[in-house]
């Protein structure tokens, strides 16, 4: 057989060429996807991640609730300017314990993903009550209901906690009871701060050499 | 892809491109050469009265467009990783690649850096074109608390051109401060006091520039609990990050609302450690910047 008649054939049936279009555009799929699926590195946490405690879990849903990755990314990618500017580009065994992951894809404002320890918890208070108070030329919204709404009202932590077991982070009971009472008197803010505080501490340069 | 999860995941990545790629061939080959146009000459259906299938064939650039996108693919996927476990001849790695640009760039630095590193502050203060960069690193480091200007803000974060540093102003206590940061703790002191402690301490350090009166009530309660970090005077440490309290230079303030406030509840300034985001030429950029 050669081409033109395998051509004409699989023109003149229908079902034929239906097979044929989604067979090979299944190939694509078979080779990119599948053996990444059974990749270990891609679900091996590095060796400082951990999961988030309750306070930190709860300020992630307040990232995502106030829409922070809309204008912040968390991924520092490889190149030199980045790694400059930022710090050591993001590894994929940081992210194993997000989800969903908040890499973004717009930087109106900067990378936050090496945010951790680069401002006191002060600054971060009053930048995100108004921001122009630091910085004076800053387009950032402010969000000043943070300080007045408690943290433990976002949702159930318990549940939250949980539900992220059954999905193989590894919380164990006592932290799932303790969470409730780990929220006490936190405030949104104090929730956010503290997961602002803890981006990007999941990778140490020791880790370098498995590179 | 050098890290497959089995050597099955790897065999299957090789069979399925190269199979993919073998039929791409076999079907471009065959629909311009595999032809026979004598066979082809059959009775051919006519639609529409005079619409029939025509025998031209295909332009040939078009195969060798596509002919020699296959062998670009092949050579590709023999230099770079994409074959399964297979690395590549050039045996390129993302990693590596952000790694040698990465040196790259140190190199092209190094001996800028060196000359910098070797010279005296003075001489650095000296260069008009070194402190431009060393401004720059400040606005981009440093502004974010203590201002644009250095001025501090917010009360919060200090002043960089008054003469009462906190954490003192030599070059060495600077470059401490920049690489190690800070952390003020000076601890709550309204249960140890009592409302009626702190409102006659406050007015002891409110007054206390100016001169207080021996007899002052909160005189003695001033040397029983601050001497230690604030000294006997009231001069303050800079080891410990305790100010002078007898300037005019306060940074959460110095009226009796402030001071009072400050006793309250403490304060636990914090300046971040920037040792691991900085490098050593930085550093001494901005401390040439601020130290005088």
């Amino acid at each position: 057989m050669n081409g033109l008649t395998f051509h004409r054939k699989v023109e003149e049936n229908t079902g034929l060429l239906i097979f044929g279009i989604l067979f090979v555009s299944a190939i694509g799929g078979l080779v990119q996807l599948m053996p990444v699926l059974n990749q270990e590195s891609l679900e091996t946490a590095t060796a400082n991640t951990r999961p988030y405690s309750a306070v930190e879990l709860t300020g992630r849903d307040i990232y995502i609730r106030e829409g922070c990755s809309v204008c912040h990314s968390q991924q520092v990618r490889p190149l030199v300017a980045e790694l400059e500017r930022y710090g050591p580009y993001s590894r994929a065994g940081e992210f194993v314990y997000d989800r969903p992951f908040l890499w973004g894809s717009k930087r109106t404002g900067p990378d936050l993903h090496r945010l951790a320890g680069k401002y006191s918890d002060d600054w971060h208070r009053i930048h995100l009550l108004d921001p122009r108070a630091v910085v004076e030329n800053s387009i950032m919204p402010a969000y000043p209901w943070l300080a007045e709404r408690a943290a433990s009202e976002t949702g159930n932590i318990e549940a939250k906690m949980t539900a992220l077991r059954r999905l193989g982070h590894p919380y164990t009971d006592e932290e799932i009871a303790n969470a409730e009472s780990d929220l006490e008197g936190v405030m949104e803010i104090d929730a956010l701060i503290a997961y602002l505080q803890m981006l990007g501490t999941g990778y140490s340069a020791e880790e370098e050499s498995g590179e | 892809m050098a890290d497959m999860p089995s050597g099955f995941w790897s065999g299957w990545i090789i069979a399925l491109t190269l199979s993919s790629l073998a039929g791409v061939a076999w079907l471009v080959w065959s629909i311009y050469y595999g032809r026979d146009l004598q066979e082809e000459s059959e009775v051919e259906p006519v639609w529409d009265e005079d619409l029939e299938e025509g025998h031209n064939p295909p332009p040939l650039w078009w195969f060798w467009m596509l002919f020699g996108a296959l062998i670009f693919t092949l050579v590709y996927i023999m230099l770079f990783p994409g074959l399964g476990n297979y690395s590549g001849v050039l045996n390129w790695s993302q990693g590596k690649r952000v790694a040698d640009s990465y040196e790259d760039f140190q190199a092209n630095f190094a001996e800028a850096r060196a000359e910098v590193l070797n010279m005296s502050l003075v001489e650095i203060q000296n260069d008009l074109d070194l402190m431009d960069t060393a401004e720059r690193l400040f606005r981009r480091e440093c502004s974010a608390c203590h201002g644009p200007d250095g001025r501090g803000q917010a009360n919060m974060f200090p002043n960089l051109h008054d003469v009462d540093w906190q954490w003192g102003a030599s070059a060495e206590q600077i470059e401490q401060s920049i690489r190690g940061g800070r952390n003020a703790n000076m601890i709550a002191w309204q249960a140890i006091l009592g409302d009626e402690g702190v409102e006659q301490v406050a007015d002891y350090v409110v007054n206390l520039r100016q001169g207080v009166d021996e007899s002052h009530p909160g005189r003695a309660m001033f040397q029983q609990n601050c001497v230690a970090c604030h000294g006997m005077d009231g001069t303050g440490n800079p080891a410990l990050g305790a100010p002078n309290l007898t300037d005019n230079i306060w940074l959460y303030g110095g009226d009796m609302d402030a001071v009072r406030e400050t006793l309250q509840q403490g304060r636990f300034g914090v300046m971040p450690a920037f040792g691991e985001r900085l490098d050593d030429m930085q550093i001494k950029l901005l401390i040439a910047l601020l130290v005088r």
